[in-house]
């Protein structure tokens, strides 16, 4: 109890989680700018006619024209934490910003979304803005240049346990000994500059596979050790360029290689402040002082981030309580950081009936749009929340209580397709739940491993 | 040098093993024979210059010859050219099962399909047309009042007997009228057929040949999609899957009305086999030219080694083997489709049984072994 005691006593330099504030907050923005040019808000959430919410969070829905405006509070919001600007209201504006833009629609679902807002949270209980930043700045009363030890460590503690598992996601039998998906992946970029040729032989899918595994499982103790540190650092680069070069993941290179700085000592960030001070022009901060949480915050916020890890060591984990493969039901595939492991393509084909011989079988395109048509087509709890969408919309057209089933094909990781949900099921009797799908065809496979 | 211990040698070799990959690129390394199938230049080469453009010269030679015709029952509307006009009519028909999967490039950009083959034909919809010379062909109610289903209706369709049709050509108060819309739509599909062939012919090839990606705006990932469409809602529903009322009863009737080539009624078995086989032998890269298998799906799916894990046989087999199942069915059919539906539905039924097996093949397996992309959004691994 003690040592616990002198640890959340502990300060450390305020400088590394400035820069980490920082750079974080321009990612974002960064993030909010391409997404918006790319015309995203609009395909993915204005002309969509349905969504597919999160279970729980059916309130949370795209909000028409007004969508725009809620981008707009989120690259707002990203400024201000990176200027450090009303740091707190900004970083709630962000998380809740950012949070309700990832709940909107399912099939938008992105390990590294997912990422963000939880760094967001963690950064709602973090005094982030004691050091370079204008709050502290127009407020000499709120700098620090030294704040608690812990506020560095949950951020180190939380990317560790995302490398983690990460790499125990990829310790399968698919993904070891079978170099699956890579293997289909890479030789699609075969006509890339450079590499293009490699990828078309066997062995590189292996050894990307291997190399993305230990990657993974290794690099956060390679980042906390001070004398290996340059060299992983130098890694992490690599790593995530290659994949930014052979994936459509967006940022998630460029933010984890950002994130990964927090690994720097003090000194390192230091520096950085330092430069960046003389580009702004503005003067150092001359007198050291501590930032302490008051007694209750500290019980509050050391607790609360302790629960937090607790949460994200658990999530992963929740898998096991399914039977079956979780890559094939997919219950408790999300918020896992199963990232990149599945090349899982399906076909869904569903007819509505009823009993005065209505039938009729749907063209998935008149509801939904190519993106949520290929995710709803392998994942079941898409399937059923689209099933429920069309019982909804034939029982308008004058079906008496539609009955609606599907003629489900899914593929794995090359394996040849087979009917994932089973076709005698009346999906509008199904309701959703986090129950095992009974529905849900069993995969007659085995994948080894995590 | 201190720092230099094992761990450090071990991290910097792999950096350094990274390093070599990605440095051994740039040397010719391509000579390995199974490099080469999985070249994709020469497959968008072959389909380019050997599938393509000789299937499009080869349906105008049909068109020209069906325009003549049309031409000549203009001039002089008797019983013998409307004979030639609607064999010819057949024959352009027929040719252009081998095309109507195009729609990628100029085919897509002309959306061609809407214009030459959108049935059932819109009946009072060409009546309009025919009333107001100036109506808009462009836009979408404007489908089905053109192309072969219209010319279907407006040969074969006004009348049981050839003498009665013969009346609304010549005698009727609106023959004129009804002979200059039988020359807009021949027009309306030359011109089409010209732009298309003509882009083909001209840049667009050197496009389509250079865009080696699988991503969704390449070349190969926009003909995976198209023709697995075209296979699922042309081939599959269209001709099958509709009239059946496989796709869609109402109160348990089917709409055999809806078939092909209707008001001629037996030829839609033709048209059915000719367009699936040219399908079947897109998927092999049968040569238009020389009838030789070249650089195709099958070639690209044998060389990525898709299979069944299970028994080992190639994907590419298997998807053919289907193709032939599905072939065997649409002959047992009878040659009018109309008939068959009201005659024995569950024929269709069972060939429309078939052609959905392969569908799957062709959207689930086929597209996912070659790792087809269809959006541009952000993905992390499905």
């Amino acid at each position: 109890m003690q040592t616990i005691e002198r640890y959340i006593s502990k300060s450390t330099s305020a400088a590394p989680l400035a820069v980490f504030r920082v750079a974080f907050g321009v990612m974002l923005l960064l993030s909010v700018i391409r997404f918006w040019s790319n015309g995203w808000i609009k395909t993915l959430y204005i002309d969509p006619k349905y969504f597919f919410p999160f279970y729980g969070f059916e309130f949370v829905k795209p909000l028409g024209a007004y969508t725009y405006a809620l981008f707009g509070v989120c690259a707002l919001a990203a400024l201000f934490v990176a200027l450090g600007l009303f740091y707190r209201a900004a970083i709630i504006s962000l998380f809740v910003s950012f949070t309700y833009i990832e709940l909107m629609d399912k099939s938008t679902y992105l390990n590294h979304y997912y990422f963000v807002s939880m760094v967001c949270l963690l950064l709602i209980f973090l005094p982030a803005n004691g050091c370079f930043s204008v709050d502290a700045w127009r407020n000499k009363s709120l700098r620090a240049t030294h704040i608690p030890r812990v506020c560095i460590d949950v951020l180190k503690v939380f990317v560790c346990i995302v490398y983690v598992y990460a790499g125990l996601a990829k310790v399968n039998s698919d993904w070891l000994l079978h170099a699956q998906p890579l293997r289909i992946w890479l030789p699609a970029h075969n006509d890339m500059p450079l590499i293009g040729p490699l990828l078309n032989y066997t062995w590189v899918a292996f050894f990307f596979s291997w190399g993305g595994c230990l990657y993974d499982l290794c690099i956060p103790f390679f980042l906390l050790k001070k004398t290996t540190r340059p060299y992983a650092y130098v890694a992490v680069i690599v790593f995530h360029v290659l994949t930014a070069a052979l994936f459509p993941i967006g940022m998630f290179p460029y933010i984890m290689i950002v994130t990964a700085l927090i690994f720097f000592p003090a000194e390192f960030h230091e520096t950085i402040i330092r430069h960046l001070r003389k580009i702004f022009g503005s003067a150092t901060s001359d007198a050291s002082s501590v930032y302490r949480f008051s007694p209750i915050a500290s019980k509050f916020t050391t607790g609360a981030l302790a629960a937090f890890l607790v949460i994200q060591l658990a999530l992963p984990l929740r898998y096991l309580l399914y039977p079956g493969e979780v890559f094939w039901t997919e219950e408790g595939y999300r918020f896992s950081w199963r990232v990149m492991l599945m090349e899982k393509a399906g076909f869904a084909e569903f007819t509505v009936k009823d009993e005065a011989g209505n039938r009729v079988v749907v063209n998935n395109k008149t509801f939904l749009t190519p993106l949520q048509e290929k995710m709803m087509a392998t994942q079941p709890d898409m399937i059923l929340h689209y099933a429920h969408v069309l019982e909804a919309y034939f029982a308008e057209q004058g079906f008496q209580s539609p009955r609606v089933y599907v003629d489900s094909y899914v593929a794995l990781n090359g394996r040849l397709g087979k009917p994932m949900v089973d076709p005698a099921t009346d999906l509008s009797k199904q309701t959703e739940s986090f129950h095992h799908k009974s529905w849900v065809l069993p995969f007659n496979d085995d994948i080894k491993g995590f | 040098m201190s720092f230099l211990n094992r761990k450090h040698i071990g991290l910097a070799g792999f950096i350094g093993l990274m390093g070599i990959v990605w440095a051994c690129g740039s040397s010719d390394s391509g000579t390995d024979p199974v490099a080469d199938p999985l070249d994709r230049k020469p497959m968008l080469e072959h389909w380019a210059d050997n599938i393509i453009i000789p299937s499009y010269t080869n349906f105008k030679v049909k068109l020209d010859a069906m325009t003549a015709a049309s031409d000549a029952f203009r001039a002089n509307p008797t019983t013998t050219t409307l004979s030639d006009f609607r064999t010819a009519w057949v024959n352009a028909y027929t040719e252009w099962q081998k095309v109507e999967m195009f729609e990628v490039g100029p085919g897509d950009k002309y959306t061609i399909r809407n214009f030459f083959n959108i049935y059932p034909a819109d009946e009072a919809g060409i009546a309009e047309y025919i009333a107001n010379p100036t109506a808009n062909m462009a836009v979408p109610a404007a489908y089905p009042r053109q192309g072969f289903p219209a010319l279907d209706y407006l040969i074969n369709g006004l009348a049981e007997a050839d003498e009665d049709i013969l009346v609304y050509y010549t005698t009727d108060a609106s023959a004129a009228q009804r002979l200059a819309y039988v020359k807009r739509i021949t027009d309306r599909m030359n011109d089409l057929l010209a732009s298309v062939l003509g882009e083909w012919k001209g840049d667009y090839r050197e496009t389509f040949v250079t865009k080696t990606g699988l991503d969704i705006s390449s070349s190969t990932g926009l003909m995976v999609n198209a023709y697995a469409l075209y296979y699922e809602r042309f081939i599959r529903s269209g001709k099958f899957g509709i009239p059946s009322g496989a796709l869609t009863s109402t109160g348990g009737t089917k709409h055999p009305e809806k078939v092909e080539a209707y008001y001629k009624r037996d030829i839609s078995r033709t048209l059915a086999e000719t367009a699936h086989q040219a399908a079947v032998n897109f998927f092999n890269g049968v040569s238009v030219l020389t009838a030789q298998e070249g650089p195709s799906f099958k070639s690209y799916l044998d060389a990525l080694d898709a299979k069944d894990g299970s028994t080992g046989t190639a994907l590419s087999a298997i998807i053919d083997a289907q193709f032939s199942v599905a072939d065997a069915k649409i002959k047992t059919l009878s040659v009018d489709f109309y008939e068959q539906v009201q005659a024995n539905n569950q024929a269709m039924l069972d060939t429309y049984a078939e052609l959905q097996k392969a569908v799957r093949m062709l959207k689930v397996d086929m597209t996912s072994a070659m790792s087809v992309t269809i959006t541009y959004t952000d993905n992390d691994g499905d």
